[in-house]
């Protein structure tokens, strides 16, 4: 753009800057008349009529500078008669090439002089390049235009109508006038050129920035003006409106006369002037306002930076000083164009926009958004300068957001914390509402509720529980676990005791007597209340009906035990009836008892009758269970008794209800009274299954005799031989669950306690009793259940003890007789005799594969079997030894070659059917090792 | 007091109290009082879907009045003493037929006749 002092060749430059004016024409107007390059154009117009010129365009003296884009046509010095500037608008300005060219080096030099120093001579010689800087120029614009009229009239243009200016304006570029003034500017310039020219670079830049920017403040402001100058307009306009408005209104609504004195139009037209005034004066304190704001706004956008600086996360657009709203923008802009025509004298002399107070909003904007960005820029900065090497957007995202959410979540727990301690804070205001001594006076009355007469009984289950507990734990604390009071009531504790363990005994104390103080009131007022009652409240209210008053629902079941009405208890009333059963049983079983014990069965003095029915059976148990609990409560008292007198009464009373219960228990009603027997149907039940073993720890072994003697008798009578046969079918079934475990139940209870017994019995007895068993039972179906298989096994390994005894320890051992020895083994072969074909059928596998075909594991279910097989064995003679083995060699044999032959899931299996083979040829003196297959 | 008696030796056992309102509660027995109110701890309901307020409970008091059932740990019951000790109940005109749900003993469902 300035080329033109490289080879210092005027020509040329002039040449160049030439071709470089007409680029440069937005910014410098340039007229090219006069010039080779003219058109013509010009010739063409119509000039004339400019003599009113004045008249319309206003005064010549003072007129504005707007149209002074370069500010290079004013002249600066006085009494420089050969100034080149001209007034606007009156003559068309000859300017050539050399001029702008001239103009424009004046231009940079002008600015460089400003900057530095530039030489005292072209200060001093007052050349018209010299001191050309703005700010210089301003003040003495006045005298400028003086000068320049001066100069003007001096000149012999000035003269010239426009025609001939044109005519003149080619010799003037071609002469070359210029004075040694601009010829030594143009040296010095090329002396510094080679220092400046970097600079001039720069300066010649921000120069036509800042012409572009004047020109568009000027052209803003000319824009402002006029539109002020309309809005100003409209509002006087509407103002005369408004009046006539009022005015016809009052006319129309009220009589002209009756306006009052500040309706009338020369009340209005001062009202016009003193709005104006006001007008006025709000416009300058706005403006002094704006002028703060616009202080505070510097301010605070300095602030804001500042903060942008320290890393604020706040989006840099929407970042604006708070004390600057939205409205302030659009007040600003009011206050703008009501200001405005007053400061327009003051304001158009090329005040820089930058210094202007009063910004345009959209300056203010651009200002921020460069501002934002700046800070952006630098916040950016910052961050990669804190990491050292420089951090990718991705990565400075992913911390951001790492950051926010690590925010986020403080946030959030904090939040929770302060939720959690309200909340701990709310229900803590009922702490310690209520004192120890509240709290216990509470325990009080509760433990009060629980007092009773018999804490024992009451407390039963717990009590017993804990004992039973205790032994099997092998504990003999004896610590008493029910709290006795001085009065006879007691609270039951429990299973744990007192729970407080760390009490002092008299705090203990002391609420064992408080609590026997509530109890005792309570009770006090309790019988004063039904005293009260009885006397004076009873019908008070007239008479209740029925039970309605009751909180109790209505029984469903109404079975008084007391009344004999139905048939149906009558009949079991004749067995309840204690009376009855003690007068009767007694002689029943004095006479059955010799004759139990003497013979099998005595058919005598019989009175049959049919069997219990399962609610008699029931209500007999449940009697017994009454009877078995209260000896049992006897027996637990029994440490009670001190003295001799008091064991006596124990004595009697207990065996008064031991009595009882063998009578109850039906063991000496005659045997073919029934089918089953009495005692046999009392056996049926699970429950009567359980109760036999409490009963026979109170019985006496005469009683207990009796009883197995009864029991053997009637042994195929019982449920769990009856329907033995169940349990051979592998289907699970209801009824084989229930045979199976009323099996369990007998084997388990009933069984256990004649166990005992057969362990005393002595030969006699136990010939007697298979004897007994093989008379009135099917041997071969007794033999082929569980229990039957059990008790024969019972009786025969007795036997087989009473021979080992007779052997070791004669002296001991009551011997028996060679009778007794006979009539054992005579019973024995028949029994033996009897069960021979039916050996096989013995194992409960071999039944059960012949009703199904289950493969189940045998081995177990038949280990009784085996068991039974080597107790037989052991009595057998070489013959029945031989037909044994003929009879079982088959189910032998396979279970040998099954165990050798490795047919079997596991060695425990095959272990299993060993032993069992083992067991009897053990007795046999044979092993299975010796069978050779 | 029998049930308030066989309640006392079970505390600190696994419970299951079923409510009358078919909530259905199992917990840690903690106390037991005469009304059979009771106390529970570490409560977990069964069907913890359709009772999603009370996954947050971790113990409870009930009144006495709103049991419907109370399912006993079979280990810790000795049937045959409970059958006595509901044998030697009093003699009271009271007919109080008491259901206890005992777990794990081939569902047995044990009616006491009480007086």
């Amino acid at each position: 753009m300035f080329f033109g002092f490289e080879q210092k060749d005027l020509e040329k430059g002039k040449q160049a800057f030439r071709t470089d004016a007409t680029h440069d024409t937005e910014e410098v107007p340039v007229f090219t008349w006069g010039d080779e390059s003219y058109d013509g154009l010009g010739d063409a117009l119509q000039e004339g009529g400019d003599e009113l010129n004045d008249e319309t365009f206003g005064s010549v003296g003072l007129v504005g500078k707007d149209f002074d884009f370069s500010n290079t046509t004013l002249p600066k010095s006085s009494g420089l008669p050969n100034e080149q500037a001209l007034p606007p608008q009156k003559f068309a300005e000859p300017a050539s090439s050399d001029t702008l060219y001239a103009l424009r080096r004046k231009q940079d030099f002008t600015t460089l002089d400003s900057d530095q120093p530039f030489s005292s001579s072209s200060q001093s010689a007052e050349s018209i390049w010299d001191n050309r800087s703005l700010l210089s120029s301003l003040p003495q614009l006045d005298g400028i235009f003086n000068q320049s009229k001066q100069a003007f009239a001096e000149a012999p243009v000035s003269e010239l109508p426009m025609p001939q200016t044109q005519k003149w304006a080619p010799q003037s570029s071609n002469s070359g006038i210029r004075t040694l003034e601009e010829i030594e500017a143009e040296m010095r310039a090329a002396a510094h050129q080679s220092r400046v020219q970097q600079r001039e670079l720069s300066l010649q830049q921000q120069l036509q920035q800042e012409e572009d920017r004047r020109q568009q403040t000027l052209h803003e402001q000319e824009l402002q003006r006029q539109i002020l100058h309309q809005q100003e307009q409209q509002h006087q306009l509407y103002l005369q409106r408004l009046l006539q408005q009022r005015e016809q209104q009052y006319q129309r609504s009220t009589p002209p006369r009756m306006l009052p004195a500040s309706q009338s139009p020369r009340f209005l037209e001062q009202q016009r002037q003193l709005l104006l005034l006001q007008q006025q004066q709000r416009a300058q304190e706005l403006q002094e306002q704006l002028m703060l704001e616009e202080m505070e706004r510097q301010l605070l956008a300095r602030a804001a930076l500042q903060q942008q600086h320290r890393q604020s996360p706040i989006p840099p657009s929407h970042h604006r000083p708070p004390s600057l709203t939205p409205d302030v923008y659009g007040y600003q802009r009011r206050q703008t164009r009501s200001q405005s025509p007053m400061n327009n004298d003051h304001r158009y002399p090329g005040i820089p926009q930058e210094s202007s107070p009063f910004p345009s909003p959209q300056n203010i904007q651009l200002q921020q958004r460069l501002l934002s960005e700046m800070a952006q820029a630098e916040f950016i900065r910052n961050i990669q300068n804190q990491d050292g090497q420089g951090i990718n957007p991705v990565e400075q995202e992913a911390l951001r957001a790492e950051a926010m959410r690590k925010i986020l979540e403080a946030e959030k727990m904090e939040e929770k914390r302060r939720r959690k301690a309200a909340k701990i804070a709310y229900m803590s205001r009922y702490n310690d509402l209520m004192t120890q001594s509240d709290k216990d006076f509470i325990t009080r009355i509760q433990v009060s509720q629980l007092v009773t007469q018999d804490p024992y009984a009451d407390d039963f289950y717990a009590q017993v529980y804990g004992a039973i507990l205790r032994s099997r734990m092998g504990l003999q604390s004896q610590d008493e676990r029910v709290l006795i009071f001085g009065s006879g009531g007691g609270v039951g504790l429990g299973l744990n005791g007192p729970k407080g363990g760390g009490r002092r005994p008299s705090a203990m104390q002391r609420m064992e007597q408080q609590v026997e103080r509530i109890v005792n009131n309570t009770r006090k007022r309790e019988e004063e209340k039904g005293v009260h009652a009885l006397q004076s409240l009873q019908g008070a209210l007239g008479k209740t009906s029925g039970r309605s008053y009751k909180a109790a629902p209505r029984q469903l079941l109404q079975v008084d035990p007391a009344s004999g009405a139905s048939p149906a208890i009558s009949q079991a009333q004749a067995f309840k009836d204690p009376g009855d059963r003690v007068s009767n049983g007694a002689e029943e079983a004095a006479k059955l008892g010799r004759a139990t014990l003497g013979k099998a069965a005595d058919t005598t003095n019989l009175i049959r009758r049919e069997p219990l029915t399962q609610r008699e059976t029931l209500t007999i148990l449940e009697h017994l269970y009454d009877l078995v609990l209260h000896v049992e409560q006897l027996r637990r008292d029994h440490s009670l008794a001190q003295d001799e007198q008091q064991t006596v009464e124990w004595q009697q009373q207990y065996d008064t209800l031991v009595d009882e219960i063998w009578d109850s228990l039906r063991v000496m009603v005659p045997l073919e009274t029934s089918d089953p027997h009495p005692f046999i149907s009392l056996l049926i039940p699970g429950k009567g299954k359980r109760l036999l073993p409490r009963i026979t720890r109170h019985l006496s072994d005469q009683k207990m005799m009796t009883l197995l003697t009864l029991l053997v008798a009637c042994f195929s009578q019982l449920d769990v031989i009856k329907q033995a046969s169940v349990i051979d079918y592998s289907q699970d079934t209801l009824e084989r669950a229930e045979a199976e475990r009323q099996t369990q139940a007998f084997l388990g209870n009933a069984f256990q306690c004649i166990l005992p017994v057969v362990a005393k019995a002595s030969l006699r007895l136990v010939t007697g009793l298979l004897g007994l068993l093989l008379d009135r039972s099917n041997i071969i179906m007794v033999a082929q259940t569980r229990p039957g298989l059990a008790l024969l096994t019972l009786f025969l390994s007795r036997v087989e003890l009473i021979k080992a005894d007779m052997v070791n320890v004669p002296e001991e051992f009551e011997v028996p007789t060679p009778e007794e020895a006979q009539q054992w083994q005579l019973v024995y072969d028949h029994f033996f005799q009897l069960l021979g074909p039916h050996f096989p059928m013995l194992f409960p596998s071999a039944r059960m594969a012949t009703a199904t075909d289950g493969q189940v594991s045998f081995d177990i279910i038949d280990q009784p079997a085996w068991h039974f097989f080597a107790a037989l064995g052991l009595h057998a003679v070489p013959e029945q030894q031989h037909v044994l083995i003929t009879a079982l060699r088959e189910k032998i044999l396979d279970n040998v070659t099954s165990a050798n032959k490795g047919w079997v899931r596991n060695d425990e299996e095959r272990q299993l059917k060993l032993d069992n083979v083992n067991l009897l040829l053990h007795v046999l003196n044979l092993d299975s090792s010796l069978i050779v297959l | 007091m029998l049930i308030f008696s066989v309640f006392k030796t079970l505390t600190d056992q696994q419970v299951t109290v079923e409510l009358k309102n078919d909530l259905s509660i199992t917990g840690t027995l903690k106390s037991v009082d005469q009304f059979l109110n009771i106390r529970l701890d570490n409560i977990k309901v069964s069907d913890e879907a359709r009772h999603p307020h009370m996954i947050a409970v971790k113990n409870c008091f009930i009144r006495g009045s709103v049991v419907r059932y109370v399912q006993l740990p079979a280990d810790h019951v000795d049937t045959q003493l409970l059958e006595d000790a509901t044998r030697r109940g009093d003699n009271s005109t009271k007919a109080i037929v008491l259901t206890l749900t005992i777990k794990n003993r081939n569902a047995e469902t044990l009616k006491f006749h009480y007086g």
